[in-house]
């Protein structure tokens, strides 16, 4: 059994919700460019999250002593993705990115998308501090039968 | 025989309240991952099934618990993750009361022994 395992699992977690915090942030930093490094509108960006299935040393000594099967291994961020949907045209013909009709192409951020992500990252990181600190109090209960 | 069968299964169910921690934990993890199917361990019903066996003692000591997954429930949310966060929070909660509760009841045991060898 691994000692701090349940630890471990809620730590990854808050890793993961902080990338999708920073990654929230930049979208809504970027709402408003309309020229990325390759001439395009920014897009929004998307952390796609997964399992982590345990590997290593844990899993190995897990198995050798027969102490329970399919521990689970937490979660990690398989990848940034990039929203592929069309931003909407925004009539500004002083702009100087406007086309001929005097339309710019805006990014397809939703601030209110973006708030809502910001909110449930924010909200799962809580829940995983308040599972990882339950941890720590299981833990320091079990060492207090040593007293 | 210093440990009878009721110390045995304390001890059983307390590694098995911190195998199910570990689960819960890794639900809670994985709220936001699509497709996640929640797992979860039973150690109540393997330990009543050793209780239940013809020799408890040993069945008890033997007891190994299984992390499975829990098709139980159907997906929750709009990406196919199966893990409810209340749901989960309120299942880690019970699962740190009942770990706390067979440590009391195990150290109580264990200070009637001590008070019997005369240790204090």
């Amino acid at each position: 059994m691994s000692l701090f395992g349940g630890i471990e699992i809620s730590a990854s977690a808050l890793t993961a919700q902080r990338l999708r915090m920073d990654v929230t942030a930049e979208n809504l930093a970027n709402a408003q460019t309309t020229r990325g490094a390759n001439g395009q509108p920014y897009r929004r960006k998307e952390v796609v999250l997964q399992e982590v299935q345990r590997g290593g040393f844990g899993a190995q000594l897990t198995a050798a002593i027969g102490t329970g099967s399919g521990r689970p291994g937490g979660v990690e961020a398989a990848g940034v993705v990039e929203d592929q949907t069309q931003g909407k045209l925004v009539y500004d013909p002083g702009n100087p990115y406007a086309n001929a009709q005097g339309y710019v192409r805006m990014p397809n951020v939703d601030t209110v998308t973006e708030m809502v992500d910001l909110i449930d990252s924010s909200r799962a990181y809580e829940a995983n501090v308040t599972a990882m600190q339950a941890s720590k109090q299981m833990f320091t209960k079990t060492l207090d039968l040593l007293r | 025989m210093l440990f009878d069968t009721t110390q045995l299964a304390l001890e059983r169910s307390i590694s098995g309240a911190a195998q199910r921690q570990e689960a819960l934990a890794a639900n809670l993890a994985n709220a936001d991952t699509p497709g996640y199917q929640r797992v979860d361990v039973d150690f109540h019903g393997a330990l009543a099934a050793a209780m239940g066996s013809a020799d408890p003692r040993s069945a008890v000591a033997q007891t190994t618990f299984a992390t499975q997954a829990d098709g139980s429930v159907g997906a929750v949310r709009a990406d196919g993750s199966t893990v409810d966060v209340d749901a989960e929070s309120a299942k880690l909660a019970a699962n740190a009361l009942e770990q706390e509760s067979a440590v009391q009841v195990l150290h109580a045991r264990l200070g009637i022994l001590k008070s019997a060898m005369g240790v204090s």
